[in-house]
């Protein structure tokens, strides 16, 4: 397999962390090119800190990183022409109006003029920026202040970018737009590495997905991968009465607003779909969402900021 | 990245830091045509005029110095309020490339006040290919060792508000303690040797006695070019070895 990024026991402990922790913990991963790979994780997981060591951003403490086949350590200079990155938390430069940062970040890696304005011109009318080209970027909203950061780094001939929470602030309609000049970037056969709160954004977008907690890995795979690695593959939802006790011998049992909400194997769905049926209950029943599977292995929500299952989850999982 | 490409970055950097800024905001140039404007004045009036001549070429020394507390609080700004720096970093642009590139920018800013510097210069009657050589020679390497300072620094900040701690703190240093608006005599004995420490004394020292202001002999003027020329290769060297691109 052709590897966009090969991690290796990557381990980084930043300066005056206090002793024993580490923003990764001998990270094992492997990135495959021409794909759109998520990364999913909670506040503090390690996303931004893979991504700012894989983007030549960040030192790393020990174990070994290639990126396009390239040692990210020792040939950091040549690795830098290949990749691009929408930083998290980034902003444009607000004096520039929104053509300017999409055609001055092409110039500035180096790109004829000619070839850069008929690239900006292309980007901004893709993800439907164009009747703001000569819009200063102050006067933007920190939507469209996102989406022209995706702008510049799409509009650039980099074979692998890295994309940190691009979506962070949009509105779902301007989400979808960013969405699909991904996907037209990736069948472009680039990679791109994407690191995202929103899961439905990483499950709608990503061909395979990372799952990330205090800087080890989870869960690695393509979404029906994911699936199939979990306890409880299935969710079974029932509004009406039912007696609960009965539905914890088919699996895991939550209670919501007006029913159950329960998690079980295939099989075990099955039959609770045939009982709730029987009895007259509503129901709808399929495939864990990866907001599930994010809670089941994590034990919290990617939402959650504090603490989160102890580190055998990691080894029962990775 | 190929000769050609570097200068486009650089050229581009120029553009975007440089010169679309006073486009939109034309104050900037006010603000920096400011300062070194209203030391003269002050010089001016309160040495009844004696001074003024020692004011124009210390004036261009600040002017040049500037460029690199300008460089530091933007420097500073791009990394950890826009992110702009890890922008670049995960480009093919190379760190001697952006340095070079946002130091030129900042010296855009510093063009209207050099000029009426210039233009007192001309006026006084010192313009000839020696004196300007020597001024031109001594503003290049002031210019060099303030942006490669700058870089440094820029780098270790946390916080845009650490420069604004710092940038006051560089300027007395360098150009009000140091003889820059005055010449060295003026100084007790025991401040001229403090003095000694400070490279703006070298470059003060060289223009002023380019223009006859005050005496330099052959030997005194190759030492302060070379003790001059060290501090900055040195400056260039702590930046090439201390000055952070990726973070630790």
């Amino acid at each position: 397999m052709d590897w966009a990024i090969h991690a290796d026991h990557l381990r980084k402990v930043y300066p005056h962390a206090p002793p024993g922790v580490a923003a990764l913990e001998g990270l094992n991963l492997d990135i495959p090119k021409g794909r759109v790979y998520g990364l999913i994780g909670r506040n503090g997981a390690g996303k931004t800190t893979f991504v700012r060591i894989a983007a030549t951003q960040l030192e790393y403490t020990s174990g070994t990183i290639e990126v396009l086949g390239l040692d990210v350590a020792r040939q950091a200079r040549a690795l830098r022409a290949q990749i691009a990155c929408v930083p998290q938390e980034s902003r444009p430069l607000y004096f520039l109006n929104v053509q300017e940062v999409v055609y001055l970040y092409l110039k500035m890696r180096g790109a004829d003029p000619v070839d850069a304005r008929r690239r900006t011109r292309d980007v901004l009318a893709e993800l439907s920026l164009t009747e703001f080209a000569k819009r200063s970027v102050q006067r933007l909203s920190g939507g469209l202040r996102r989406r022209v950061l995706c702008a510049m780094v799409l509009a650039s001939d980099a074979d692998l970018l890295f994309l940190d929470e691009p979506t962070t602030g949009l509105d779902p309609l301007a989400r979808r737009e960013v969405w699909e000049a991904i996907r037209r970037t990736s069948r472009e056969h680039r990679t791109l590495l994407l690191t995202t709160h929103y899961l439905d954004e990483a499950e709608a977008l990503s061909a395979r997905l990372a799952l990330i907690e205090r800087g080890r890995l989870m869960l690695e795979g393509t979404p029906s991968d994911l699936r199939a690695r979990v306890r409880y593959p299935y969710r079974v939802t029932i509004q009406g009465a039912f007696p609960a006790e009965e539905l914890k011998s088919y699996g895991r049992v939550s209670e919501i607003e007006g029913g159950y909400l329960v998690f079980a194997r295939e099989d075990d769905a099955r039959e609770v779909a045939r009982l709730a049926l029987e009895r007259g209950a509503r129901l709808s029943m399929g495939p864990v969402s990866l907001e599930d599977i994010f809670l089941e292995v994590v034990g919290r929500s990617i939402e959650d900021d504090s603490g989160a299952k102890s580190e055998e989850a990691a080894d029962e999982y990775a | 990245m190929s000769t050609r490409n570097r200068l486009r970055s650089l050229f581009t950097l120029v553009l975007l830091n440089g010169i679309i800024p006073i486009r939109t905001q034309p104050l900037y140039v006010v603000n920096l045509l400011a300062s070194p404007l209203s030391f003269l004045f002050f010089i001016y009036i309160v040495s009844g005029g004696h001074l003024l001549l020692y004011g124009v070429l210390g004036g261009m020394i600040l002017t040049m110095l500037s460029v690199g507390t300008s460089l530091q609080s933007d420097l500073t700004h791009y990394r950890h309020d826009l992110k702009f720096q890890d922008v670049v970093v995960a480009s093919p642009v190379e760190a001697p490339t952006y340095v070079a590139g946002m130091a030129l920018s900042e010296l855009v800013y510093s063009l209207p006040a050099l000029a009426v510097f210039v233009v007192l210069f001309v006026y006084e009657g010192w313009a000839t290919p020696f004196t300007v050589a020597v001024v031109a020679g001594v503003l290049l390497l002031v210019w060099g060792f303030a942006s490669a300072f700058a870089f440094t620094l820029a780098t270790y900040f946390q916080d845009v508000r650490e420069t604004f701690l710092f940038s006051p703190i560089i300027s007395l240093v360098l150009t009000v303690l140091p003889p820059v608006y005055y010449p060295i005599s003026a100084l007790p004995a025991w401040a001229q040797f403090v003095a000694r420490f400070s490279p703006t004394t070298y470059a003060a020292g060289l223009v002023q006695g380019a223009v006859g202001l005050a005496p330099l002999s052959f030997s005194d003027g190759l030492v302060d070019w070379v003790v001059l020329g060290s501090f900055t290769a040195a400056l260039f060297l702590i930046a090439g070895f201390k000055a952070r691109w990726q973070d630790p």
